[in-house]
């Protein structure tokens, strides 16, 4: 195979899905210039464009900052506009949520998962100052890379997420019932805010544990789409805040 | 298999997550209204959040700073076209909405001594007191503040990944004084319904249209259009529609990289000047001159064949960078004054151009609808004559964020996009919750049937066309036609095309599954793209000479003396459009005077600068660097799509 690679296509593979049928389609992706390093996001675009126009991917900004069109490449979760591809690679949906088409999954079992938190009390005095944590942790621009071999979340899928099938997995309307690095992240945001009252922290840290808190407990970390140190700066410190209750 | 209806009830509808939409959705709970909030696109994921963070507070910085002050900023940055009761209302309200942001966990730095948050030190943007207010993470911190207005804080009901297709309108009946709003219609690609949504209001907070073109800056790609489409097919009027911004310095490759913003006219700096594939100058002292002077320059290269192979011209800033004393001052300028431009350039076109030792391949980006949904100042839909009156609009029919118009006119002040969203978010939340709780009639499921029965049938449509194909094709004409320049002739042309697109559109195969259908999303949006491309060319050609993100190269320049005018744009049947002007208030002479004498007094001192012998020029750049640059030998932060970030656009008298 690697005698013929032509200098100016390069090969990948893309996993369709429509319904319960799932099929991978190789696509030759065309450079416009021989030193061309395509990302994975321009692949996919002219895919699109040519040979499948009913191809279904999300993206947003093309520069790294709307968290949607995370895939996976060789079953890694990246953020496809700027994850760049080489022959051989295959794209795929990402393995953690349950696919609606193609490349784009269903995402709103995780938000869901805080809905009716309520933890700030109104009348509060606005002109404190955030602590430098806090900051860190808005840095997250909510990708989800993080499901990544997440052994909480994957708690959600305990008859497994690979058949595709959504009336086997469990309903996100309601929100997912185990939780992931990126609701504790919200959490301990919420316990880092200066505007959180002590009865809001404590809602916070009841809800991590409720999500299963424990989990974390024995796992060795997870890892951030955008480099967020998540273990040293979102699960120990929710750990050490919760630990009178695991 | 046909595509199953179900029905929901509320009293409002929010369409559209970003700043305004999120905002909206939560003013309207407070009021006790049951709200929906209905978005294509992840919770959050908007413009709001890939944002520079920067937003518009009164008072936070100079102590001189008044309502009557900022308000007056606005409407001359906007070329006079703005509305003084929408200018009075940003400002009146943009401390209050902006501590609403906090409350939902946007944390500024404080300045302890004033007691609230800390401005940039210096007045940026084109605004001419310092009240800018910066924030870790840029927009990303806006976002998590809108994703915990909705989910966190009020516990709304929300559905994502669904696509607002139409509101469902009851034309003025015998004994009533307007029309009427009595809900949408909705695809829930998630689920593979279709929801009919009886409501009495609906808030349009769904974004811009840059994705119309291609290139285009960093915008989301949601931006379709799909506000002013909604809001056309509704009857709605909407206003300056011609005035689109573009950024005239975004890359032009490689592809992953294009559009994305490479710099600003003052990043070109004191000696950047624009070049066409022969080398010749095509437009010099660049950082002086205004977006569209330098998007008309590469375009006319285009047009005439002397374009660069990517469709664009060349930024060469290599003297700058060549002078002896000033030049390391004016990497460290280049650097530090739009860092994510930088960034974005040094990626892409390698260390090389990095180090500023060859020039740079760029193009203009569409960026920011400045026009849109006629409104009044609680965002509600406006008609008739002068400042329009709600009778006259759609009642039950709001607008907010980048969806509405009448607030910046020709142009806009850095940092106050985010401010607006702030403020006519919440008060046509406020405004809407209000009207749908005081209703004195019951919402009609019979008008929802002619809706449903289209949209069903679009599900089952038969042919042989891809809406990919077709979306393609309008980005890339309305580039050349709607685009940074525009002629009556190619007016024209993007009329017949538009009108050749949409009878294509009706040859679009439809597959039959109902989750994620992609083909039926990319007709929907396409055909969205379709509306505000007619806005946008109607408008354009009304206004035939060129002011503010308008420029007719077959017309003159509209002068700043001249009475004021605005585009409307409404559609009256299916088939026959209306467009009109709408006369606005001129501000005082003395006011416009100042500001062409300052004008004048800038350009001179540059042409004397670029006549005097290199050594004298090197120390006076170094002098001038030294005084813009602080102790750390960083420049101020500029703003994509700021006044500063283009002297010749500044209105700052």
């Amino acid at each position: 195979m690697t005698q013929n690679i032509n200098k100016n296509k390069i090969l990948v593979n893309i996993e369709i899905v429509r319904g319960d049928v799932s099929k991978s389609i190789n696509y030759e992706y065309t450079k416009r210039s021989e030193e061309e390093r395509p990302m994975a996001l321009d692949v996919l675009m002219q895919a699109q464009n040519t040979t499948i126009p009913d191809l279904a991917f999300r993206y947003g900004c093309r520069a790294r900052n709307c968290g949607v069109c995370t895939i996976d490449i060789n079953d890694r979760p990246r953020v496809a506009c700027r994850a760049r591809v080489k022959n051989g690679d295959k794209l795929s949906a990402i393995a953690t949520l349950p696919v609606l088409s193609d490349l784009v999954v269903r995402r709103d079992g995780i938000p869901r998962q805080l809905r009716g938190l309520k933890t700030t009390a109104t009348g509060n005095d606005l002109n404190v100052e955030a602590p430098k944590e806090y900051h860190e942790l808005t840095a997250c621009i909510e990708c989800y890379a993080c499901l990544d071999k997440c052994p909480m979340h994957a708690k959600n899928f305990d008859k497994g997420i690979t058949n595709k099938v959504m009336e086997d997995l469990p309903n996100p309307e309601d929100g997912y019932k185990y939780g992931n690095p990126f609701s504790l992240l919200k959490l301990e945001r919420i316990c880092l805010d200066p505007l959180t009252s002590d009865q809001g922290k404590e809602i916070a840290i009841q809800k991590a544990v409720d999500l299963g808190l424990e989990s974390c407990i024995a796992c060795p970390g997870c890892k951030c789409g955008v480099g967020i140190d998540l273990k040293g700066k979102v699960i120990k410190p929710i750990l050490e805040r919760a630990k009178d209750k695991l | 298999m046909s595509i199953n209806i179900k029905w929901l009830e509320y009293d409002v509808i929010v369409v559209g997550s970003g700043g305004a939409g999120s905002q909206a959705a939560y003013a309207a709970a407070e009021q006790g209204a049951k709200v929906i909030l209905v978005s294509k696109d992840p919770l959050g994921s908007s413009d709001t959040k890939i944002s520079e963070g920067l937003a518009t507070v009164r008072e936070s910085g100079s102590e001189d700073d008044s309502e009557e002050v900022l308000s007056e900023n606005v409407k001359l940055a906007g070329g006079d076209l703005p509305l003084k009761n929408i200018t009075d209302t940003f400002s009146k309200y943009s401390k209050e909405a902006y501590d609403n942001y906090r409350m939902h966990g946007l944390r500024p730095a404080i300045n302890k001594e004033k007691g609230g948050p800390q401005s940039l030190p210096l007045p940026m943007g084109g605004h001419n007191r310092n009240r800018s207010v910066g924030h870790e993470n840029h927009g990303v911190a806006f976002g998590h503040a809108n994703w915990d207005s909705v989910i966190k804080e009020k516990n709304i009901d929300y559905i994502e990944d669904a696509w607002f297709l139409d509101v469902i309108v009851e034309d003025k009946q015998k004994n009533e004084e307007a029309k009427k709003i009595h809900g949408g219609i909705v695809y829930d690609a998630s689920n593979g319904v279709l929801l009919a949504i009886k409501a009495p209001a609906v808030i349009i907070a769904a974004g811009g249209l840059s994705t119309i073109f291609f290139p285009k800056t960093d915008t989301m790609r949601g931006n379709t259009g799909d506000s002013y489409a909604i809001a056309m097919r509704a009857g709605a009027d909407l206003v300056d529609m011609e005035q689109l911004q573009f950024l005239p310095f975004c890359l032009a490759s490689p592809p992953s990289y294009e559009g994305l913003l490479a710099g600003e006219p003052s990043t070109a700096s004191y000696l950047g000047v624009l070049r066409d594939k022969n080398g010749k100058v095509i437009l010099d002292g660049v950082h002086l001159r205004t977006r569209a002077a330098c998007s008309e320059a590469i375009m006319r290269a285009v047009a005439d064949g002397r374009g660069s192979p990517n469709g664009g011209a060349y930024l060469d800033m290599t003297a700058n960078k060549k002078l002896p004393k000033s030049g390391p001052y004016f990497m460290r300028y280049l650097e530090t004054s739009l860092p994510t431009a930088y960034i974005n350039a040094r990626q892409a076109l390698g260390k090389e151009a990095a180090k500023v030792e060859k020039v740079w391949e760029v193009r203009p980006g569409a960026h920011y609808m400045m026009g849109g949904v006629r409104v009044n100042n609680e965002g509600a839909s406006v008609g008739g004559t002068g400042e329009g009156s709600v009778k006259n609009g759609i009642n039950g029919f709001y607008a907010a964020g980048q969806a509405m118009g009448g607030l910046f006119g020709a142009n806009r002040l850095g940092s106050t996009s985010l401010t607006e969203l702030a403020v006519f978010g919440t008060r046509s939340g406020k405004s809407a919750a209000k009207y749908a709780l005081n209703i004195k009639f019951k919402v009609n499921k019979e008008l929802f049937i002619p809706y449903i029965t289209e949209y069903k049938a679009i599900f089952e449509q038969k042919g042989g066309v891809s809406a990919t194909s077709l979306k393609n094709i309008l980005q890339k004409e309305s580039w050349s036609k709607i685009g940074p320049v525009r002629l009556l002739e190619g007016l024209n042309k993007i009329d017949a095309l538009i009108a050749d697109l949409e009878i294509k559109l009706k040859n679009v195969s439809i597959p039959n599954y109902t989750i994620w259908n992609q083909p039926f999303l990319d007709y929907m949006e396409c055909k969205n793209m379709l509306y505000s491309a007619k806005a946008i060319s109607l408008a354009a050609r009304k206004r035939d000479g060129s002011i503010g993100g308008h420029v007719r190269l077959d017309g003159k320049n509209i002068s700043i003396f001249s009475q004021p005018y605005s585009t409307v744009v409404r559609k009256e049947s299916n088939t026959t459009f209306l467009v009109d002007k709408l006369h606005r208030k001129r501000t005082p002479i003395k006011e416009l005077v100042r500001y062409k004498i300052l004008e004048f007094k800038r350009l001179m001192e540059a042409k004397i600068l670029l006549m005097l012998p290199k050594s004298i020029q090197d120390q006076k750049l170094e002098k001038r660097y030294k005084a813009i640059m602080s102790v750390n030998g960083k420049a101020p932060e500029l703003m994509p799509g700021g006044d500063e970030a283009a002297i010749g656009d500044s209105n700052r008298a």
